[in-house]
């Protein structure tokens, strides 16, 4: 029976193959948790950002901000005196595999803190766990903010510290008043137009309309074609992924120039506008805390270390940039209290901690775990670059619950009631959420 | 009718011929060799990839469109006689081979040009648009995705009833073994269909990349939207997908122009499953003979 045998030798052979490409794959996943073994007396960081599966694009980044902060941190004499070793965990842009990794790292590998997370579902999915075993989580993204956990630090921007200047300044700058808002459909886009519409209210804008997008979305003619039909003299979009490169290369395709009707944006970053080509990109605008070319030394030095470590053409953004200061302020909070006891981190190292970051100086909020950070607008270049028009005065102060949508609502936890409530082990308290409720 | 909702019916006409694009090369190799590639998606990202690395090499869209085509077509080459042929007469399992050939592809591109987002630009002949109707130029480049879709369409349609070739195909549609006993090599047929519906996905990756994102993830929403299309047009005829996509396309667009595109995509899946309910092979589905 020659067929059978040709089909056995082919299985055999395809499956040594197979065997190939999986440790072809997985062998430097393999090699990096070897080198993480951590000798006794180190200090293990759990690094938990997803190297595989459909986010690994901008996880992988994140991952590489915090290595080299860290390599950095321990060529200087490491923390302590001691060396800081991360234990990296790939949760294959899974929700359910990041809470299982991060209770593996909790648990098994009892890290000091982990930086970790990108979209808000992870990290939600990640904070029950942080919550019942008491680790602490800081997280490095943009996020729609109304969140407060103690176990948790948020070292990227919240609404308040993108929009509150960033409106007012294209009504008043840029003389546009009529704001057409699209957005991915998910929670990040409604909360930040519920903020946009807000402001515009309080500085004599107009919302014109309103739309959002399946995740995901790559076709927007009609879309396109309603804003055409809005009057809109500026776009305010929140789209996030795939959708915003095919978005603005369609929005021009459709005869619009940034000139006549320029998007404005708080997400679209270096990464998107190299991808979508220069004659897509240029004169749109971005807010954002930190952009490549912001011009202080610790930024250019960041960028040539980056570029050093990781290849030429790699470009440095937002989020990448405060997984980098996040490794910092760990480590000054670690070096401040003297040991890695959560909740003297928590409590004493890490509130008010400040670091020279590559935007500017930053600096953790005393109370609500957020961080204070800089304003910027940027307009998009032919080359992908964003030049820098607006800076703000000084740091922004986060707030998780902006006064004018949520007057009565805040997070503060230097209010002994609040302490008192949050010191409690979970244990004793299972019907307590760890997110504070005011 | 308003101008606005003409433009939008035009509009869904460009929609209706990338959805066609992307499904031709699927209802190809289902409809004759019979094999539901899972792996259409990220084919079609190969050559969205191949049109970036010509993009780089200097050449534009036109140039890509050839080499898209030889490249996933020696792409489908590989996969058809490395795995395919082997296992024709056992559905399932070409349905779990193909997708693992998917997951294969998706992780080595991600090896080979990393995770980063890649740009594909259109001509520059094509840039701009004319002004037709209601308040939006109509860009060159959706004409062109028509165009594309019509010639494609036409060329298949020569291929399979105006050469010695297709009618050997249609021969071994209708009656597999009835045609290898008159002496048809049925194995043959197969592998060169299922290279030329390959080479099609090719040229779908290579035309839509400029007006869409060049990602290694970005296969899985083609291949929704291609399955579909030949969900609800049926694979019996060649008009299935023209059908399928017209309806899809134009649906889309204007419920997504009446209410919104949640709305609208919400829509036409439940459209689609009523349609299947009433016609389950498609609207043009096909019965074998036996």
């Amino acid at each position: 029976m020659p067929k059978t045998i040709r089909r056995r030798s082919f299985l055999k052979g395809s499956a040594a193959g197979l065997g190939a490409l999986v440790i072809g794959t997985t062998a430097p996943y393999y090699f990096q948790r070897n080198i993480a073994k951590a000798q006794e007396g180190d200090i293990k960081v759990g690094i938990l950002h997803s190297l595989s599966g459909t986010i690994a694009i901008i996880e992988t980044s994140l991952h590489n901000a915090e290595l080299l902060a860290i390599e950095e941190i321990n060529a200087k004499g490491g923390v302590l005196g001691k060396k800081l070793v991360p234990v990296v965990e790939d949760p294959q842009s899974l929700v359910q595999v990041f809470a299982e990794k991060a209770k593996k790292l909790l648990l098994e590998d009892k890290v000091a803190a982990v930086l970790g997370c990108y979209t808000s579902a992870s990290r939600q999915s990640v904070l029950p766990v942080f919550e019942e075993y008491n680790g602490l989580l800081l997280y490095p993204t943009l996020y729609e903010a109304q969140e407060c956990s103690k176990n948790c630090f948020y070292t990227g921007a919240v609404p308040n510290q993108q929009l509150d200047d960033f409106v007012p300044w294209i009504i008043q700058t840029l003389g546009r008043k009529k704001f057409y808002m699209i957005g991915s459909n998910y929670i990040y886009p409604k909360e930040t137009n519920r903020e946009v519409k807000a402001l515009l209210e309080k500085h004599g804008g107009e919302n014109v309309g309103e739309e959002y997008a399946p995740l995901g979305h790559t076709e927007f003619s009609t879309i396109i074609n309603n804003i055409a039909g809005s009057g809109a003299d500026i776009v305010f979009s929140d789209l996030v992924g795939d959708s915003i490169v095919a978005f603005y290369k369609q929005f021009r395709q459709f005869g619009f120039t940034a000139a006549d009707l320029p998007i404005c944006t708080p997400i679209t970053t270096e990464q998107e506008t190299a991808a979508m080509g220069p004659e897509n990109a240029a004169g749109h605008y971005t807010s954002f805390n930190y952009f490549q070319t912001v011009d202080t030394p610790e930024n250019k030095s960041f960028v040539e270390r980056y570029k050093a470590k990781y290849g030429a053409n790699q470009v440095t953004n937002a989020v990448m940039e405060a997984a980098y200061f996040q490794t910092y302020l760990l480590a000054q909070a670690i070096e401040k209290v003297g040991n890695t006891e959560t909740d003297a981190l928590i409590f004493d190292g890490l509130p008010g901690q400040e670091f020279k970051a590559p935007q500017g100086p930053v600096k953790i909020d005393e109370k609500n775990h957020h961080t204070w950070l800089w304003a910027r607008i940027g307009k998009a270049r032919e080359d992908g670059q964003f030049d820098i028009v607006w800076t703000s005065q000084d740091r922004i102060r986060p707030d998780p619950w902006v006064d004018y949508l949520y007057p009565n609502k805040d997070c503060d936890f230097t209010d002994p009631k609040v302490l008192e409530r949050v010191k409690k082990p979970w244990a004793e308290d299972k019907n307590r959420s760890g997110t504070i409720d005011l | 009718m308003s101008q606005a909702l003409i433009s939008q019916v035009l509009i869904g006409l460009s929609v209706a011929a990338i959805l066609a694009i992307a499904a031709m090369g699927l209802a190809i190799i289902f409809g004759i060799a019979g094999v539901i590639n899972m792996a259409h998606g990220q084919f079609i990202m190969v050559g969205a990839y191949t049109a970036a690395v010509v993009g780089q090499l200097g050449g534009n869209t036109f140039v890509a469109i050839p080499v898209a085509f030889v490249v996933v077509a020696l792409l489908g080459l590989i996969v058809e006689r490395g795995i395919i042929q082997w296992i024709y007469d056992r559905p399932l399992e070409t349905l779990l081979a193909t997708w693992g050939v998917g997951i294969i592809l998706e992780v080595l591109m991600k090896v080979i040009f990393g995770p980063e987002l890649y740009y594909v630009g259109a001509p520059k002949i094509l840039d701009g648009g004319i002004r037709l109707i209601g308040r939006l130029p109509y860009p060159y480049y959706r004409m062109f995705l028509i165009a594309v879709a019509l010639v494609m369409l036409f060329v298949t349609l020569y291929i399979i009833f105006r050469t010695d070739f297709g009618l050997k195909v249609r021969s071994v549609r209708r009656n597999r073994a009835m045609s290898g006993c008159l002496g048809i090599d049925t194995a043959r047929i197969d592998m060169l269909i299922f290279m030329y519906g390959s080479g099609l996905a090719g040229i779908a990756g290579a035309v839509l990349a400029p007006i869409k994102s060049v990602s290694t993830t970005m296969g899985f929403s083609y291949a929704v939207g291609s399955y579909m299309v030949i969900v609800l047009g049926g694979v019996g005829n060649l008009l299935g997908v023209p059908t399928g996509s017209f309806l899809i396309g134009e649906g889309e667009t204007l419920l997504a122009y009446k209410y919104n595109a949640v709305i609208g995509q919400l829509l036409v899946f439940v459209a689609i499953v009523i349609a299947i309910r009433v016609f389950p092979r498609g609207i043009f589905g096909y019965h074998e003979r036996r």
